[in-house]
């Protein structure tokens, strides 16, 4: 384990502050360039016809008429596609290929038949209309349950089943401690599959050159330097000849790291008629088919306790719909087991997993990636706890804490947590809630007939991921064990003293430039509104595997500061030659060069930088002319899983911490559920930007919200076809739904990382669910009510309070 | 996104549109607030060949109360914003229950465009202005080329999105009759979120006599049946009551005989479910602020 030594002393100018943000003036103006700004010369509009039906042959396509019309270039079904492009890069080891335009067969509503490029969009969805496709409808499987059924239709003929993978893990005594519980507590739980809804939608301009043979695209995908060439793979183009160029994203929430199928259609275009073409998904291509869908998972979880309330084992087992296709493989149980156990000390796990196919799009990664559902049904059994033994549920979560002094702490699994206070934190939202006067107006609304709740939750919001997340729950057949997360960030000093930083991830909806200006701001003193900050695109060597779990903040923050002391010791060399000293007496304070203690003699950023670029004085101990450094920033604290799985090994080892407190009013009669007031107190170690983490935090909540109460996706029972493909019956909350949030933090530093921040970007979703579904609990407890499904929508909480009221 | 090809009028009187219509027919649609019709357009749900923008005809946007004979009319034309509904001092004066439910309507850049009449000609099953007009016993007039009538709001909505309307015909105005009397009226609903078309709304009317019994009640219910509907059974139940208590046993037959459209926002069983909570809740608003004038002004 490395530990990043900081002196305790250690003053911050920069790190730390609520630096104003470097993305917003281009953001808020509308100049920051996203995919549907790329204007090429001759650049064509793709657009796309999809499958209404949820399983079905295709029988025949007939593209003649849409051909015919005038301005339309090209039109391409998927057996023409095929003869461009390959198949999706798959993370699964299990024989699931999937194509960007579907090959005889569709699997799911909304799935791609065939892609149009003409002059403008208007003609390319004029074309779509008139393309004529003949379905032979296929029985859908819509229930994950029937379809694990041995007699079920298979959704692909490759597979025996459509249990795509199955794996029960055992880490400590699960038996042995059910056995010696003094209570096992029992529940179920549904966590529908909701998704990542970003305003810009995935899209992508590709420009096949057929005379050099290189293809390149703009897009919105994050992967850009981190698997380059797994785009290379499905355009059929070699490594080194395509060029992938980063556009600014209108959001992500985790649903554009690959978007591997737009790339593929418009390089599919783009190489069939030799024109660049844009294909921009239209809000219902993306609800339909964007691999943008989270979870779909059926708990059956129990939770065993000794008599004073000490929790000892914890058995998940679970029932994952992923739709179609298994493109990212079982990656979003990688994440939950980080930390199945929460902020517990809980000494055994089994986890025991299905993932099994249905004709539904594919889950793809939403924030919180795994873990959201497992902070779901872990709160909810701890809640349940309390109350069948009788212990109040402030005090049954204090009494199995992880200690401060117990980290780092290695749970179960093997993960390592850093460091933690969470009953501090706990003390204090139970502070800012005011919980007394609250109990007083549950109190009195009770008497009225109203019923008020007050939530609670206490979750971790794993942060920093390891790629073996990805595979090891495979044993030796993981197709792909790669171990590397890398970040990197190039600093470069011009010659008048100006730093550019440039960095390897895209602009996706977070905010890399202000971060990389705070850190080069604190490494030089300089000002951060003088620092630039530049994005690489995939010729640059850079890599990166840019935002996702929670890391960027972190590895970004690793990568800069990297960069920057080494073109600051560098400086601080040439600036010791000039001023004839020893390099160990020079420092660098507030953007100039001076000597220890004597401060007279000094030089300017420009100074030094001048000598650098243009005055080497060719003598041996002369460095070569320039300032420009490179700093790969690899995750700061892996261990490979051990061959039985017996130990996964720390892989998701910067853990945050929160306690959220909302309060709910419920009517019973309509199950509406209003929320009145939403208390945070998060800790994700030191706080890099308050005001960015601020906006993470709550927009994380507001995102929580939809997931408690409103967000869903609903297919047909017996066709399968899609009943949510707009926001009109997709619903995501609105300003209206969303209370005042007050929010404080509390700042235990990761030993592990540089600053000691801590990742930020999914806590306020990874929590809210959980938390919202036990006010709901709380509100309706005199009619008995335990919520175990989300979204609690008006009907379900009707249906829920019926259900109790038929139990009595 | 993109709407397919159409053409586009835009007449500057009344005689010109209905020529446009009288032309086309069912191939050719009125464009009013366009707060449905283009958003369907462009999901290509409907594609008119000719679209009839009516926002510049003359005299369609008057909105004002007229006295014959004696009896007093509130009358709104095709192109009276929703806005310009919710916040008239002759609609709050005369049709409250309008304005209250007009309020409900979306949000307010939404009812900026969205007219009245144009959510009355769209009948959406679910939507609020066509169920308050149907309690407020309001007439819709139509013209074609041909011809003009008026017709009850009760006879006007016969399905899903469907009307008495044939297709050279328009409607060129709805219209409330202003009654006298003590009397109170409220609309409650259900929305997944604020703004959202309700899950199920009702809307109800109370007259009450000198004895300060109901003598008279009327109610309508959205998102409980096929269109907009009226509930008899649950009017004439509550005539003679002079306190709220009887109503939630008379609401109780609310759903009888309805046929919910379900969707994902509610199943048929869930929305019946609904219009008799609603029902109750509505009746027992409006016959609270018959009785008491100060809640006659809604919030």
């Amino acid at each position: 384990m490395s530990i990043v030594e900081e002196p305790v002393t250690e003053t911050r100018r920069w790190v730390g502050q609520s630096v104003a943000r470097k993305e917003d003036p281009k953001l808020l103006t509308g100049r920051a360039g996203y995919i549907g700004d790329v204007v090429l010369p001759g650049m064509l509009h793709g657009a796309v016809l999809r499958s209404p039906h949820a399983h079905a042959r295709i029988v025949s396509i007939d593209t003649s008429e849409a051909e015919a019309l005038p301005g339309v270039v090209v039109v391409l079904t998927g057996a023409a596609a095929a003869e461009l492009v390959d198949p999706m890069p798959a993370f699964c080891a299990e024989p699931v290929e999937q194509r960007a335009i579907a090959v005889d067969r569709v699997r799911y509503p909304g799935e791609a038949v065939a892609a149009v490029a003409a002059t403008d969009r208007y003609t390319a969805e004029d074309a779509c209309a008139k393309i004529r496709v003949e379905y032979e409808l296929l029985p859908a499987l819509v229930d994950p349950v029937a379809a694990m059924e041995p007699s079920a239709t298979r959704v692909h003929e490759t597979l025996d089943s459509n249990v795509v993978f199955h794996r029960s893990l055992d880490w400590g005594d699960v038996d042995g401690d059910l056995a010696r519980a003094h209570t096992v507590v029992r529940s179920s739980a549904r966590w529908h599959r909701m998704g990542a809804h970003p305003i810009e939608t995935a899209g992508a301009v590709a420009s096949w050159d057929p005379y050099g043979q290189s293809m390149t695209v703009y897009s919105n995908s994050n992967f850009i330097n981190f698997l380059p060439w797994a785009f290379a793979g499905i355009l059929r183009v070699s490594t080194n000849r395509l060029r992938m160029i980063p556009c600014t994203v209108g959001g992500s929430f985790g649903s554009k790291h690959l978007i591997t199928k737009v790339v593929s259609i418009t390089g599919a275009l783009s190489k069939a008629c030799g024109r660049p073409v844009q294909y921009l998904e239209d809000r219902t291509d993306n609800v339909a088919a964007n691999d943008n869908v989270g979870c779909d998972r059926i708990y059956d979880a129990e939770l065993a306790l000794a008599e004073d309330g000490e929790m000892l084992g914890l058995v998940l087992r679970i029932i994952d719909d992923y739709g179609a296709y298994f493109q990212f493989a079982h990656g979003q149980h990688g994440n939950a087991v980080a930390q199945p156990v929460g902020p517990y000390r809980i000494g055994s796990l089994r986890y025991d997993v299905s993932c099994v196919l249905t004709n539904k799009v594919q889950q793809g990664f939403f924030r919180g990636a795994g873990a959201d559902p497992g902070n779901f049904i872990l709160e909810r059994l701890v809640d349940k706890a309390a109350l069948e033994m009788g212990i109040d549920r402030v005090e049954l979560r204090r009494r199995n804490f992880i200690r401060p002094e117990q980290f780092p702490y290695k749970i179960p699994t093997g993960n390592v947590y850093d460091s933690g206070d969470y009953e501090a934190v706990l003390d204090r939202a139970l502070e800012i809630a005011g919980l007394d006067r609250w109990r007083e107006e549950q109190e009195r609304l009770r008497a009225e007939g109203r019923y008020l709740g007050i939530g609670l939750a206490s979750c971790q919001e794993r942060s920093g991921y390891n790629a073996s997340e990805w595979w090891f729950l495979y044993g030796d057949e993981a197709p792909l064990p790669a171990t590397s997360t890398p970040e990197s960030c190039k600093i470069d000093v011009d010659a008048m003293g100006g730093v550019r930083a440039t960095i390897g991830c895209p602009l996706w909806g977070n905010s890399p430039e202000t971060v990389v200006g705070q850190v080069v701001a604190e490494e030089f003193g300089i000002d951060p509104s003088s620092v630039s900050v530049a994005y690489a695109d995939s010729t640059s060597g850079a890599i990166s595997a840019g935002p996702g779990g929670s890391r960027v903040t972190i590895m970004l923050s690793g990568a800069t500061r990297g960069a920057a002391r080494t073109v600051k010791d560098k400086m601080i060399r040439v600036a010791a030659s000039a001023m004839e000293m020893d390099p160990e007496d020079v420092e660098c304070v507030e953007g100039v060069f001076r000597a220890k203690g004597a401060p007279g003699t000094s030089m300017t950023m420009a100074e030094v930088a001048m000598r650098a670029h243009l005055f080497n004085d060719g003598t041996s101990e002369a460095e070569s002319s320039g300032l420009v450094a490179v700093h790969t920033y690899d995750h700061p604290y892996f261990t490979p899983p051990t061959a039985d799985r017996s130990d996964l090994g720390a892989f998701y080892p910067m853990v945050s911490h929160a306690c959220h407190i909302p309060i709910v009013e419920v009517d019973p009669e309509t199950g509406q559920v209003t929320l009145r007031a939403y208390y945070v107190v998060n800790d994700c170690g030191t706080v890099m930007n308050p005001a960015l983490v601020e906006g993470q935090v709550i927009g994380g909540i507001v995102q929580g919200i939809g997931a408690a109460l409103m967000e869903e996706y609903r297919y047909g029972a017996s066709d399968g076809e899609l009943e949510t493909p707009t926001f009109r019956e997709y619903l995501l909350p609105s300003m209206h739904e969303v209370p005042e949030i007050v929010l404080e933090h509390l700042e235990t530093p990761s030993p592990f990382t540089e600053y000691g921040v801590k990742g930020a970007g999914e806590g306020g979703r990874l929590v809210a669910p959980t938390a919202i579904a036990s006010a709901v609990d709380d509100a309706l407890r005199p009619l008995g009510v335990w919520v175990d499904e989300l979204p609690m929508t008006p009907e379900r909480v009707v249906g829920m309070v019926a259900d109790a009221q038929g139990r009595r | 996104m993109k709407p397919a090809p159409f053409e586009y009028a835009a007449p500057r009187d009344l005689d010109e549109a209905l020529d446009v219509l009288a032309e086309h027919g069912d191939d050719a649609r009125v464009l009013a607030g366009g707060q449905s019709l283009v958003r369907m357009m462009n999901a290509r749900q409907v594609s008119p060949a000719v679209v009839v923008d009516i926002n510049r005809v003359r005299g369609l946007d008057a909105l004002g109360v007229t006295n014959d004979n004696g009896s007093s009319t509130l009358s709104l034309g095709a192109t009276v914003r929703q806005r310009t509904s919710e916040l008239s001092g002759d609609v709050a004066a005369h049709a409250p229950l309008l304005a209250e439910a007009g309020a409900h309507v979306a949000h307010a850049p939404v009812r900026a465009r969205g007219t009245v009449v144009g959510s009355v000609a769209f009948a959406d099953p679910s939507a609020e202005l066509p169920a308050a007009l149907l309690a407020l016993d309001g007439l819709v007039k139509i013209r074609s080329r041909a011809a003009e009538r008026t017709v009850a709001a009760d006879d006007f909505f016969t399905g899903p999105f469907r009307t008495a309307l044939a297709a050279d015909e328009m409607v060129v105005g709805v219209e409330v009759p202003v009654t006298a009397g003590r009397s109170g009226s409220a609309f409650v609903e259900l929305t997944r979120r604020q703004g959202d078309l309700p899950v199920c709304g009702a809307a109800a009317v109370v007259g009450l006599g000198d004895d300060g019994r109901v003598a008279q009640a009327r109610v309508a219910l959205c998102g409980a049946h096929q269109r907009p509907v009226r509930v008899p059974a649950v009017e004439s139940a509550v005539v003679g009551a002079d306190e709220p208590s009887p109503f939630t046993e008379a609401a109780a037959r609310a759903a009888d005989g309805l046929d919910p459209v379900p969707s994902c926002h509610g199943s048929a069983d869930f929305r019946r479910h609904l219009a008799r909570v609603l029902t109750a809740r509505a009746l027992s608003t409006a016959f609270a602020r018959a009785t008491s004038p100060k809640e006659t002004t809604h919030a």
